[in-house]
């Protein structure tokens, strides 16, 4: 069928004929296309012709430097399994690899997995692991690695979001060493994207027997083998020669931990003392421009700020109080005024219009009077006194912004005092504190981001929202594999988030980060995930 | 010379004694805050339980304030949260860093002030000692955090001469020590400059220096044979103030080049909420400060042999003069 066929070389899963004919009528675009291909398990090289995708370009002449220095912090690592900071995740995924890989442009590719296919209800997937893969153990790597994984996240007493992220998982069946297949309750059309989240590495089958600390028995499959571990410090990271894949372009990798304050960063960066900074902010991307050898890097990514409110907790619990809120707060300022306009308004429904999910709703203005009145209704007419708790975890803009909100819900006679705290304090309180402002990092899919954080009970439900309605509704969503109707089922979803008033979503901030111009092969991946092996200096 | 140690001491460890109080009640008395800091955000409430039970957390407050106390003096200072490393193992390397900035900066800082100061102070009122004086206030009152952009920004970004980051990676070099040292040494040396300057023309404008000049005798012999040493009684005082600063309050010098010295890691143990670390930092904080002002009085009285005479006698009374 026009040339396509399955990284395993077995069927084509029905859905992929009414893909492409949508894809040729133009009623799908093209990354939507490859993305949903590459879920069906279709080699993405085979639809070359069909979307015209070009081979790579040449690598640029690699020089004989040998060391690559980042700057990222350096935090503490046990479980990877555990990790909540995706910086900690940066450092393993050098040493340790997932089952699939997922670009900068979102397309999942193989990685220990070589293939695999879903059934036709999509309840079923058998995937097909790669047979010359050895961890720096000398084990080889089979089957009863995946399997320990597998069983660990999905155990009940898990406290790995994994447990959550596959709660659809109902058995795990080893087919032979090198392939297994994974049954679930109820069709899940990404799953594949969904492993390469990154709580999901996959660790040897003795990891638990050996410690269950990774850094002290830091066993991998992945091009790096980590050397040097020191919390709030650096890390360094060797190459392995006995590696399976392409050998990586630089022999080691510094991390080099500089704190939090990004323009010391940027001072390394200027020195010429480092090669590539983990992220720039907003306030710092001026000083990046005159720096005669540095590049910077941008994209638009599904990364945001929200300003959530607890619908378990007084006052919250009153739907009014948070309408009144959400509508006192004007989005569109507060991109302008503490993001310097760079960046896209958001919805307050946390689907961002870049995820290939994203359904369209009505806009709603914002509305003073109402606010006034709502307040009215929930008794209180001179206004009332709430507390925004935040950390300013990514850089001062968090707080900027809920500055903004500030003058805004004043407007509407909410007296709204800014609780600002370190960030290791906020990571602490984050899901309980009643009225909190909270960075969440980029997903690739907006069900992905639905089903972990407004999900009744999952794992990282920090508005403690809760409606039936809502999950099936999302349910519907994850189980349509055609990016149009999926986009439609989504619009039930967003629609009862944003009516419910939860969150104060406001803006989708571009995300910045530098390099020196002597650095080849590194992307801005939206999600931060970096894969350091095709990262050289020229 | 015997009691007034014995004295200083004394006071010493009751200082020590009361800070280390208010830094346990502030720290440990919510064992609930103690058990979810040490055991992270996802241990369960049972967990945080048996940790607190098995720690001793339960019981009276005055017999933990005292277990406490003594793993403090016996060197149990517990293990680091957020570094997961031995507090102690932390904390060497650290003060060795930050002692070895503050010896750089004192090496820079004090020839130049004590240099400024006695040259102004020589002859009150010359276009010198007005060009020290400005320039003294106007680096004092620059704060470290505006002085090390402003350096950064010369040093740095526009002449490129310098590292932006001094994290002694590849072991000490001056380059990187030269930020660090001349932020600390043009924020603090202005403020000695004026203290020697001001003991300076108190001394110059003294009965026995007017004495020796109508005897004769020269300005150099003067200044060096009798002024200089009774000068130098406030600028001691002050510089040995500066060693508890130079301890702990170069936060914002080391944070801002992400230096590896203790400043740094009471900044870290700060926003990370590292219990055991902070209370470390605290204590140590509290000895270099105790130490630092034992220190500052015994030279003092080795300057100024009246003190220790005083010190072994009486107190001397009220507005005894000079000379």
């Amino acid at each position: 069928m026009w040339g396509l066929r399955t990284l395993g070389g077995g069927r084509l899963h029905p859905a992929v004929g009414e893909l492409a004919e949508q894809f040729r009528a133009g009623e799908i675009d093209r990354r939507s296309f490859l993305r949903t291909l590459s879920w069906l398990g279709v080699a993405l090289p085979s639809a070359g012709g069909l979307v015209g995708l070009s081979s790579c370009a040449p690598a640029k002449a690699v020089s004989a430097q040998k060391r690559l220095r980042f700057v990222c912090a350096v935090q503490q690592i046990t479980d990877p399994a555990l990790t909540t900071w995706i910086e900690a995740s940066n450092l393993f995924r050098n040493s340790l690899e997932f089952l699939t890989e997922v670009d900068a442009d979102n397309i999942t590719h193989p990685y220990l997995a070589e293939s695999w296919s879903p059934s036709d209800d999509l309840k079923t997937w058998r995937f097909n692991l790669r047979k010359d893969v050895t961890w720096s153990n000398g084990d080889a790597f089979n089957v009863d690695d995946v399997a320990f994984n597998f069983r660990r996240w999905l155990t009940p007493n898990s406290q790995s979001v994994n447990r959550t992220s596959f709660a659809a998982i109902t058995d795990f069946e080893r087919i032979d060493d090198h392939a297994f297949a994974l049954h679930l309750s109820r069709p899940v059309c990404s799953l594949p994207e969904q492993l390469y989240a990154f709580t999901c590495p996959i660790l040897n089958r003795r990891f638990e027997q050996e410690g269950g600390d990774w850094p002290k028995t830091p066993v991998g499959t992945g091009p790096f083998a980590l050397t040097q571990f020191e919390v709030g410090r650096a890390a360094k990271f060797r190459r392995r020669d006995t590696y399976w894949g392409p050998k990586p372009l630089v022999e080691e990798i510094d991390y080099i931990d500089l704190g939090p304050d990004i323009a010391t960063h940027v001072a390394a960066l200027a020195a010429g003392q480092v090669d590539i900074l983990y992220r720039v902010n907003i306030s710092e991307l001026d000083l990046v421009k005159r720096i005669p050898h540095a590049r910077l890097l941008s994209t638009q990514a599904a990364q945001t700020l929200v300003m959530r409110m607890q619908s378990d907790k007084a006052p919250f619990n009153d739907i009014r109080v948070r309408q009144a809120v959400v509508n006192a707060a004007d989005n569109a300022q507060m991109l302008k005024f503490a993001y310097r306009g760079m960046g896209v308004v958001g919805e307050n429904m946390h689907v961002a219009p870049s995820q290939p999910d994203y359904a369209p709703l009505p806009p709603r203005p914002r509305d003073i009077a109402k606010s006034k009145r709502l307040l009215a209704e929930a008794g209180h007419p001179n206004g009332i006194d709430l507390t925004l708790t935040l950390g300013n975890t990514q850089g001062r803009w968090e707080q900027d912004t809920a500055q903004v909100l500030q003058q805004n819900c004043a407007e509407a006679g909410i007296r709204l005092k800014l609780n600002v705290m370190p960030p290791a304090e906020y990571w602490s309180i984050w899901d309980k504190t009643p009225f909190g402002l909270t960075y969440w990092s980029h997903r690739p899919l907006g069900v992905m981001l639905y089903d972990i954080a407004y999900r009744s009970g999952s794992a990282w439900n920090e508005s403690k929202f809760a409606d039936p309605e809502f999950d099936r509704a999302l349910d519907d969503a994850m189980a349509i594999l055609d990016p149009k109707k999926r986009s439609v089922a989504m619009l039930n979803a967003e629609t009862i988030l944003r009516d419910q008033a939860v969150i104060v979503q406001p803006y989708w901030p571009e995300k910045f980060t530098a390099v020196s111009d002597r650095v080849i092969g590194h992307r801005v991946h939206p999600s931060d995930f970096f894969r350091m092996d095709r990262v050289g200096l020229a | 010379m015997l009691s007034f140690l014995s004295r200083r001491l004394g006071g010493m460890a009751l200082t020590m004694f009361a800070v280390s109080l208010l830094v346990f009640l502030v720290l440990e008395v919510n064992i609930d805050d103690v058990a979810a800091k040490v055991l992270g955000q996802f241990s369960t409430a049972d967990q945080r339980h048996a940790w607190l039970l098995q720690n001793g957390y339960f019981d009276p407050l005055p017999l933990r304030y005292a277990r406490w106390l003594w793993g403090f003096v016996t060197g149990h200072w517990g293990v680091s949260t957020y570094y997961h490393a031995d507090v102690r193992d932390l904390i060497a390397p650290r003060l060795l860093a930050t002692g070895l900035l503050m010896i750089s900066t004192l090496a820079v800082m004090i020839p130049i002030a004590l240099t400024l100061g006695v040259l102004a102070g020589m002859r009150q009122g010359s276009k010198l000692d007005r060009g020290v004086s400005i320039l003294a206030i106007v680096t004092t009152s620059v704060p470290e955090f505006a002085s090390a952009v402003f350096l950064s920004a010369i040093f740095v970004f526009w002449l490129g001469w310098l590292p932006g980051v001094s994290t002694l990676a590849g072991g000490v070099t001056l380059n990187e020590l030269a930020l660090p040292v001349a932020v600390l040494t043009l924020s603090s040396a202005g403020y000695i400059a004026r203290m020697t300057r001001a003991s300076m023309v108190e001394v110059m404008g003294s009965p026995y220096v007017r004495t020796a000049l109508l005897k004769g005798a020269s300005l150099s012999r003067i200044i060096f044979g009798h002024a200089l040493r009774n000068a130098l009684g406030a600028p001691v005082t002050v510089i040995m103030l500066q060693i508890p600063w130079l301890l702990s309050g170069v936060i914002v010098v080391e944070v801002f080049f992400a230096y590896p010295g203790f400043g740094t890691l009471l900044y870290q143990a700060s926003i990370n909420s590292d219990i055991y670390l902070i209370e470390a930092c605290a204590m140590i904080g509290v000895v270099a400060v105790v130490v630092s002002q034992l220190l500052s009085d015994v030279i003092n009285t080795w300057l100024n042999p009246r003190l220790s005479l005083a010190l072994t006698k009486a107190a001397p009374p009220a507005g005894a003069s000079a000379g």
